[in-house]
């Protein structure tokens, strides 16, 4: 039992946060530390900067030209990123469907598709959800039916995070109809800029366009961009749902934001009023806590000994505290929160926002946003059911 | 960073969890409450698998062992919800040791690791709640020695104790001192607790008394955190328990014709229940890691840690007799006892408010595990 990591951990900590400090663009960190809108350049730009240093696949092994850190390693360096303010890494490329291109596609569609991958050039989307199909992912209706060497595939995704930047996306489809639903899905890869590929942004209630709706009308899909063996595309998708367990519980970017919070406080002259000083020194426990579940995580990958099924604690948990943190800064801020002003939301604006503190212009927008955390990759309430399996049986 | 437990921390587990098992029964557990809510044998028992000297060093007979072990040996002995309370003997180890001249440590460290001696922590007064810069007890030169005058209250088997580790104001400073129960002036009045054990009134009238040290708060202090990292592990144990016994009653009991365990709205509520659990896991690992590090940051740890805990406490415990239904609130069915174990543990050593407060005061600008 040893809390600190070991003095080799702590230098690749040290090589990272430099690396970062250098590389990482102060008008890109600027937008992440106050909560400002990010466009798809600030997003597709930290990406291409990382796969220059092929760190985008950060999680890749060295075989596929990752880097082959460990489960450890990764949580350091996704650490030092968050704290430095580097916006998300989009997972859907690098941390989503590469591995199950790696894990499950063959040598050809390894060599064409996780260079660009790699690169951050190329831009994925997921397409799991539909109208029907959420929680119950296995109900997906979208069909492809084979006809000679390509798939014709009909039907709709939603939900399509950041699809309007898509250049490919990866798709669950229906392929049979004959058994459990699960049985008859397969894992397809499908080029967006396909003729019958509509993508339709929806607003959000914060007024931003973070997802989207994709139609497909008769999209041709070559044959070769099916992932493994038809039908057997549920296996896959659960493949990539268990990758990088830790990583949902997003306990860095919480402990950044727990940060922002103590100053947006300190601000408004509220670090010393008690009642909203004990609600965050609650959340900072809360993420202490959390923080000490994914270090256990950690830990027992790294050593192999204790299987710790946790996972769904962790997706639960670190929602919970990224809509508290989201809260309690609208709530610090008050009505100064109400405006809704939205160039006020793009960096370097210079109007004047109601109150003075253009800082408080997107907080609201923020609470409004992260209420997604708790209903997206499966709900907390299908959480909750995973965990009661684990526990009742 | 590693949250493996050694081949030795493994076997000392399994040797405390065998004698809870084989040794320390409900029944015997119940005869004890009945007694009185102390029992000397078991005490002498614990002190033959070595706990009661396991912060006391080689030297002087003990273990010489770390706050990992403690937390291993607690967490055991929460699971048998044990009355008799080692973490006092923890504290008494742990504080001799650390703070007392050589001649006192020599005096009772050996005794106290050998069970011959039970050494309690008596503290509570009734103006500072659990504050511990507040003091109205008083030290006095006595010739070559010390006197103490003191009410101190709740004090663990208080009545039992040979001698009991006393913080008084000396100089207009608190001091910490060892006081024998034998000493002229000395008095105790005991009685039971709602988890079933013992505690007692301590009542000092210039007693004799021998200094452990002049620098009381910080030993004070520490002595708590010893006590706070020990009943973060013990509660761990009781909720394991508590989690156990709830799942199993849950998949035996049928309503409507099938098990409890199939309802949805209940088998939440026992996922919130894992979580709490493992939440308390995670920060009772936190406080023992944390049990020798500088003071400023063991106490902040500490905070947090008992913070956690007494949350975590009281969920599971009030979720356990909501999900057993009438036999939950039954003095008969063991649960309502683990139930009643957590609640008292969560007021020791610093309820959740509390602690709630010592994190508020001490907030940096940061904060995680390493800050």
């Amino acid at each position: 039992m040893d809390l600190a990591f070991t003095p080799e951990e702590q230098q690749f900590r040290e090589e990272v946060r430099a690396w970062v400090k250098d590389n990482l663009p102060a008008a890109t960190a600027h937008k992440v530390h106050n909560a400002l809108r990010l466009s798809r350049d600030d997003l597709q730009g930290w990406a291409k900067i990382l796969g220059k240093k092929g760190w985008l696949g950060f999680g890749w092994p060295k075989e596929f030209g990752g880097p082959g850190w460990t489960a450890v390693q990764k949580h350091l360096f996704e650490e030092e990123c968050a704290l430095a303010g580097a916006p998300r890494i989009v997972p859907f490329g690098p941390v989503m469907v590469a591995p199950v291109i790696m894990a499950f596609g063959n040598a050809e569609q390894q060599k064409r598709f996780l260079p660009g991958i790699a690169s951050g050039e190329v831009w994925w989307s997921q397409g799991y959800s539909e109208p029907g199909s959420g929680s119950d992912l296995a109900s997906v209706k979208t069909r492809a039916e084979r006809q000679g060497d390509k798939y014709i595939v009909n039907g709709q995704k939603t939900w399509t995070t950041l699809g309007q930047h898509g250049d490919w996306m990866f798709n669950l489809v229906r392929t049979s109809t004959e058994g459990k639903p699960q049985t008859g899905i397969s894992f397809l890869l499908l080029d967006m800029k396909s003729p019958g590929v509509t993508v339709r942004p929806i607003k959000l209630l914060d007024g931003e366009y973070e997802v989207n709706e994709v139609f497909f009308d008769n999209v041709e899909v070559p044959a070769e961009n099916l992932i493994g063996e038809e039908n057997k595309g549920w296996t896959y998708a659960k493949h990539l749902l268990s990758h990088e367990r830790t990583n949902i519980a997003d306990v860095n970017r919480s402990k950044r934001e727990l940060e922002r919070l103590k100053r947006i406080a300190r601000n408004e002259g509220l670090w010393d009023d008690p009642r909203f000083r004990d609600e965050i020194a609650k959340l900072e426990v809360d993420v202490v806590a959390l923080e000490m579940l994914v270090l256990r995580v950690l830990s027992a990958e790294k050593s192999g000994k204790n299987s710790l099924d946790i996972a769904g604690l962790l997706k639960i948990r670190g929602s919970e505290i990224q809509q508290r943190y989201g809260e309690l800064m609208m709530l610090a801020a008050g009505p100064f929160s109400l405006p809704f002003i939205e160039e006020a939301m793009e960096a370097g604006w210079q109007g004047n926002f109601p109150g003075g503190v253009v800082a408080h212009a997107p907080l609201a927008s923020t609470y409004f946003n992260l209420r997604k955390t708790t209903i997206y990759g499966g709900s907390n309430e299908v959480q909750r059911n995973i965990v009661a399996q684990t526990v009742l049986g | 960073m590693d949250f493996d437990f050694s081949n030795d921390q493994e076997q000392l587990r399994d040797a405390v969890r065998k004698w809870v098992d084989k040794g320390y029964s409900f029944e015997r557990r119940r005869a004890t409450v009945a007694q009185g809510g102390f029992s000397r044998d078991a005490w002498n028992e614990l002190a033959e698998l070595g706990l009661c000297g396991l912060y006391v060093s080689d030297d002087h007979g003990g273990m010489g062992m770390g706050p990992t072990e403690a937390m291993v040996a607690m967490e055991e002995l929460g699971r048998g919800i044990v009355l008799e309370p080692l973490a006092q003997a923890l504290i008494a180890g742990g504080i001799v040791s650390g703070y007392a001249p050589a001649d006192v440590q020599a005096q009772w460290l050996p005794k106290i690791a050998s069970g011959e001696a039970l050494v309690v922590l008596a503290y509570q007064e009734r103006q500072a709640r659990y504050r511990l810069d507040i003091c109205e007890a008083k030290a006095a030169p006595a010739g070559s020695e010390w006197s103490v005058s003191a009410t101190k209250s709740i004090v663990p088997a208080g009545d039992m104790a040979d001698a009991w580790l006393v913080p008084a104001m000396l100089d207009g400073k608190l001091a910490l001192f060892l006081v024998e129960r034998s000493a002229d002036g000395a008095a105790s009045r005991g009685y039971g607790t709602q988890d079933g054990s013992r505690a007692a009134e301590v009542v000092l009238d210039q007693a004799a008394a021998t200094l452990v040290t002049r620098d009381g708060l910080a030993a004070l202090e520490h002595a708590v955190d010893i006590g706070i990292a020990a009943t973060c592990a013990e509660a761990v144990g009781v909720m394991d328990k508590t989690l156990a016994v709830t799942v199993e009653y849950m998949n035996q009991r049928k309503q409507f014709g099938v098990a409890i365990a199939s309802f949805q709205a209940l088998r939440h509520r026992v996922s919130d229940m894992k979580m709490q659990l493992e939440l308390a896991r995670s920060m009772g690992y936190y406080a023992s890691l944390k049990l020798n590090a500088p003071a400023d940051e063991r106490r902040s740890a500490l905070a947090r840690a008992k913070y956690q805990l007494g949350c975590s406490m009281r969920f599971v415990g009030q979720q356990s007799v909501q999900l057993h239904g009438g036999i939950g609130v039954t003095d008969e069915y063991i649960g309502s006892h683990y139930f009643k174990k957590l609640t008292q543990l969560e007021m020791t050593f610093g309820d959740t408010l509390h602690h709630l407060g010592e994190v508020s005061a001490r907030m940096q600008d940061t904060a995680g595990v390493f800050a």
